[in-house]
């Protein structure tokens, strides 16, 4: 930089749209990516999961206002002290005392507001349950989940459905390792870790579907071990849970007894429990009421007849590592398997 | 009694060059051989991460397999923590602890190759594991219980175990030499209070090492007799506690953090003065701040498991401690800046680098603070707000400074300056890259992508964050690739930069470039923090390097006696990885281990030291 002259007015110019275009090419890539991203902590639909975003926005903004001040003087220093041609020796400062005193205590004082805007957060996530709380247990397993509503005698999984405007309490488990249950729009992840009693309560307020998905890394399959939670009214939580606790209805077509009968063909029953029929196994998921899911394979595919025989034909090709053995069926067989799991509403 | 003369190795053969690099106890040499090593890890390591992010560049992509992926981060975490940063940092050490405080050579020169011997096997023992059986696929962090058997049978898990097990050991013996070097060996007059920054840095940094590997090695014990011999210390039906390791782990894995870090912020406190031409602003607060935060590091750990569920007290209490730390991080940066107020900055590489860690570093500390409040952190925790967070601190921060001091002692190696031109150009392209490919990662985890997934779904809007963070870490990639063209090029062809290219105020640049074997002709009388810039402009502190050094070396090159060479180092290294190798492929191996460990322990006691 040396020799070449700029008034400090030019140079002033020149930094101010140094720093425009990246910020305008920011402003631009944040507008485009704002499309639909139903997974964000942003939204929260509960107490739990509001106070956590209200506290992000709050620190974020702290700390976005504490970088513009820190860069800012970085900034500053590196321009304003550049070396020019004919500089000697800078008077060499050792320190100042008030200086250094005043800049440990300005980071405390943010600091402290912090740590008070945190704990009452803390200890209100933590809430105990109203005793009429739903109780809810979620078993982890590898690569799925596992939902049972003690009081109500059902059993499912993968799809978690909660009335709104009541206390939820949830107990973690985990039937292998560690997993964690978060559903970002109900409220920050706990550990499933087996051999542990976690639990959390919430209060869900607004009716829709929420994706959830598995956040400890728990082995090859971690990325597709993924599940839905269903908040609905007291009335259609009641329906759901009527229909739940029925046996499996009859297979309600030829081809579909035909896929009854494969059910024994495809080894269904040394894992599997549809009540109603033989299969009573215990190591995955209950498929009682298969057909009325929205979506199969741990949240990984939506519940069609196309994608419940990709799913059929080729597990390991979907969920790899995942522990579902089927024999290799024919297409009759596999037609026939779909149209009656999918009968099992 | 060797003399430098006598113990000269024939280099006019390959293979006398080959034996003096074998056999050498010179810490300038074991310097250059970790930095190689390092930096050969480093592309490794950043070559793995290159391969997740082509995989993660599109939703439902199919470039890896998940099992390969589950590898891949491992591997990444594992060889950037222990095998490139750690050991990069140790070259740092290595060439600069004596030269700064006027020493000869460190405490324990064999013990010095010892220790890089092990690094070098254990590394590559590690690395073996992709052609014998699978890598390791369970997490740096190796999180039980699935690290057991139950869910691991081949020896991924074990090659993990026992490499780390033997890298601890490099690093606990690195760290010994270096705090007896530091304690013991420095010029009359070089107080506590005078030690160079970077020196200051190394001690706390060897301190941290000491005191924080025992837990992982605890850790690592327990989870190999879980392995082994059918224990449950981890394992839930057996009566043990899964946390139990998460605890040990983060006991150690905390202030490991702080072990990445010290080391960047120590080479940002040399070069900072030294291209603002001004001392260290506070260098009582710099050194004290640095102590405080390794002290602190060690009372935090916790935060690491705010969504374990230990409950509101202990997540209050350890949110506390982690807030404490912004303190003393705050301090350093502020003196850092106020060490540029008022100076006369020159912008060449090494300070652009240096500039480049802090300002980085800066946004990695402040996303520190958001994470260290638990209900945030249940939010963000395990999603890429943390990848990006820890890509801050230990690439914006670390990578950064250690680079920036490999532009500044490069001459100090080499005596030739590496291209200051092509020096910006990686610079800058490395900034962009960087920032393209961690801020966007912050979003990512906000909007709930989880960390360590091989692959996510189209419809959840991670498609355009993840194509820029791809992008970003292949101009990344290319950066790294001027560097080395840069290097190796600078090696022959380099500018001469002659003994003291960037008015330095510190010892080493008191002497040659590069450095004669024995290095300080004199041992220097020290009087003040920078005694090479009172020699420079006179003024008071004469008594520190009295006469022009290079003069001096030439008259009494012959009586000075230097550490004979040894190969007992290298010896003894490759025993105990033997055994190591012993317990995963056959037993045999552990016998011909423990006898070349016993022949070179015996060779090592009987061996005149020089």
């Amino acid at each position: 930089m040396q020799g070449r002259r700029s008034t400090p007015l030019t140079r002033n110019r020149r930094i101010h749209a140094a720093l425009l275009i990246p910020a305008l090419a920011l402003a631009v890539l944040a507008m485009a990516a704002c499309g639909v991203t139903p997974q964000t902590t942003l939204e929260p639909t509960t107490e739990a999961a509001r106070t956590a975003r209200d506290l992000l926005m709050f620190v974020f903004w702290a700390m976005v206002v504490t970088f513009v001040l820190v860069e800012g003087a970085l900034l500053y220093c590196l321009i304003r002290f550049r070396r020019r041609s004919g500089d000697g020796i800078p008077a060499q400062t050792h320190g100042n005392t008030p200086l250094e005193i005043g800049w440990t205590i300005a980071p405390a004082i943010l600091v402290v507001v912090i740590v008070v805007l945190t704990v009452p957060a803390i200890f209100s996530n933590a809430r105990a349950a109203s005793p009429d709380a739903l109780q809810v247990r979620a078993i982890g397993h590898q690569w799925w989940f596992e939902f049972q509503y003690p009081d109500l005698g059902v059993v499912t999984a993968n799809e978690l459905h909660l009335p709104v405007d009541r206390d939820v309490e949830i107990q973690l488990e985990s039937n292998d390792v560690l997993h964690s249950f978060w559903v970002p729009s109900l409220r920050g992840k706990l550990d499933m870790v087996p051999g542990r009693d976690n639990k959390f309560t919430i209060k869900p307020e607004v009716t829709g579907t929420y994706p959830g998905q598995c956040a400890e890394f728990c082995g090859t399959a971690h990325a597709l071990m993924k599940f839905y939670v269903v908040v609905e009214t007291q009335a259609e939580f009641d329906a759901w849970v009527q229909n739940e606790l029925a046996d499996s209805v009859a297979p309600a077509s030829a081809l579909a007894r035909e896929g009854e009968a494969n059910l024994t063909l495809g080894g269904c029953v040394a894992c599997h429990t549809i009540r109603g029929t033989d299969l009573e196994g215990k190591l995955g998921p209950d498929l009682t009421h298969m057909g009325s899911r929205k979506h199969i394979a741990a949240g990984l595919l939506e519940n069609t007849p196309e994608n419940m025989r990709r799913w059929l034909s080729d597990p390991q090709d979907i969920k790899p590592g995942n522990t579902m053995v089927i024999p290799e069926l024919t297409t009759e067989q596999l037609d026939a398997l779909v149209a009656y799991l999918e009968g099992l509403k | 009694m060797a003399t430098v003369t006598a113990t000269a190795p024939d280099t006019r053969t390959f293979s006398g060059t080959a034996w003096s690099w074998i056999t050498t106890v010179d810490h300038k040499r074991i310097a250059v051989l970790y930095l190689v090593t390092s930096l050969a890890f480093f592309m490794l390591g950043g070559l793995e991460a290159l391969l997740m992010r082509l995989q993660l560049a599109t939703p439902e992509a199919d470039v890896v397999s998940a099992e390969r992926f589950t590898e891949l981060f491992t591997m990444h975490g594992t060889t950037m923590v222990f095998l490139a940063l750690m050991p990069l940092s140790a070259a740092f050490f290595n060439l600069l602890v004596p030269l700064m405080i006027g020493a000869r050579d460190v405490a324990f020169p064999r013990l010095n190759a010892l220790s890089y011997w092990i690094y070098l096997f254990g590394g590559i023992f590690m690395n073996i594991s992709f052609v014998a059986g699978g890598a390791p696929n369970a997490g740096w962090f190796g999180y039980a219980p699935l690290t057991d058997t139950a869910f691991e049978a081949t020896h991924a898990i074990d090659f993990w175990a026992f490499g780390l097990q033997i890298l601890g050991v490099s690093s606990i013996l690195a760290s010994i030499n270096f705090i007896v070097t530091i304690i013991n060996m420095r010029a009359p007059g070089m107080t506590l209070n005078r030690m160079p920054m970077f020196v200051w840095m190394s001690m706390i940094t060897a301190f941290l090492i000491i005191f924080a590997f025992p837990a992982i090695t605890i850790g690592l014990v327990l989870l190999l007799f879980d392995r082994y011999i059918e224990t449950s210390f981890f394992i839930p039906e057996g009566g043990g506690d899964p946390v139990l390791w998460q605890h040990l782990f983060w006991v150690f894995g905390h202030p490991e953090v702080y072990i990445l870090i010290l080391p960047a912020m120590g080479i940002v406190s040399e070069i900072l003065p030294t291209y603002s031409r001004k001392p260290l602003f506070g260098y009582a607060v710099v050194a004290y701040s640095g102590a405080a935060i390794a002290l602190v590091g060690f009372g935090v750990w916790t935060h690491h498991m705010f969504t374990v569920g230990l409950g509101p007290i202990a997540d209050t209490a350890f949110a506390i401690s982690t807030m404490a730390i912004a303190v003393p991080t705050g301090v350093k940066i502020f003196n850092w800046i106020a060490t540029l107020y008022g100076g006369s900055i020159s912008l060449k590489s090494p300070m652009l680098f240096a500039v480049g860690m802090v300002s980085m570093f800066i946004i990695g500390g402040l996303s520190g603070v958001m994470l260290g409040s638990p209900p945030i952190d249940a939010q963000v925790q395990d999603t890429y707000f943390v990848v990006a967070h820890l890509h801050y601190v230990l690439f914006g921060g670390t990578v950064f400074g250690l680079f920036g001091g490999i532009y500044h002692w490069f001459p100090k190696f080499t005596g030739r300056f590496m291209h200051d031109g092509w020096g910006k150009v990686h610079w800058l392209l490395m900034l962009i890259g960087f920032n393209l490919t961690f801020l966007p990662q912050h979003m990512l985890g906000i909007d709930g992508m989880p960390r360590r997934v091989h692959t996510y779904a189209a419809d959840m809007g991670f498609d355009l964050w993840n194509m820029m963070s791809t992008v970003g870490s292949l101009m990344i990639g290319f950066s790294f690739l001027i560097f080395i063209i840069n290097a190796l090029r600078s090696i022959r062809h380099g500018e001469p930069s002659g003994s003291d290219p960037w008015d330095g105020g510190t010892l080493e640049w008191t002497i040659p470039s590069p450095p004669p074997v024995y290095n300080f002709a004199h041992i220097p009388i020290v009087d003040s923090r920078y005694p090479a810039w009172d020699l420079k402009r006179g003024g008071g502190h004469t008594g520190a390097v009295a006469t022009a050094p290079e003069a001096d070396a030439e008259a009494d090159e012959p009586d000075i006696h230097m550490p004979n060479p040894s190969y007992w180092p290298i010896v003894m290294a490759a025993g105990m990885v033997l055994a190591a190798c012993g317990l995963i492929f056959h037993q045999a191996f552990i016998l011909l281990g423990a006898v070349l460990f016993a022949i070179s322990l015996l060779g090592w006691i009987e061996e005149p030291a020089g």
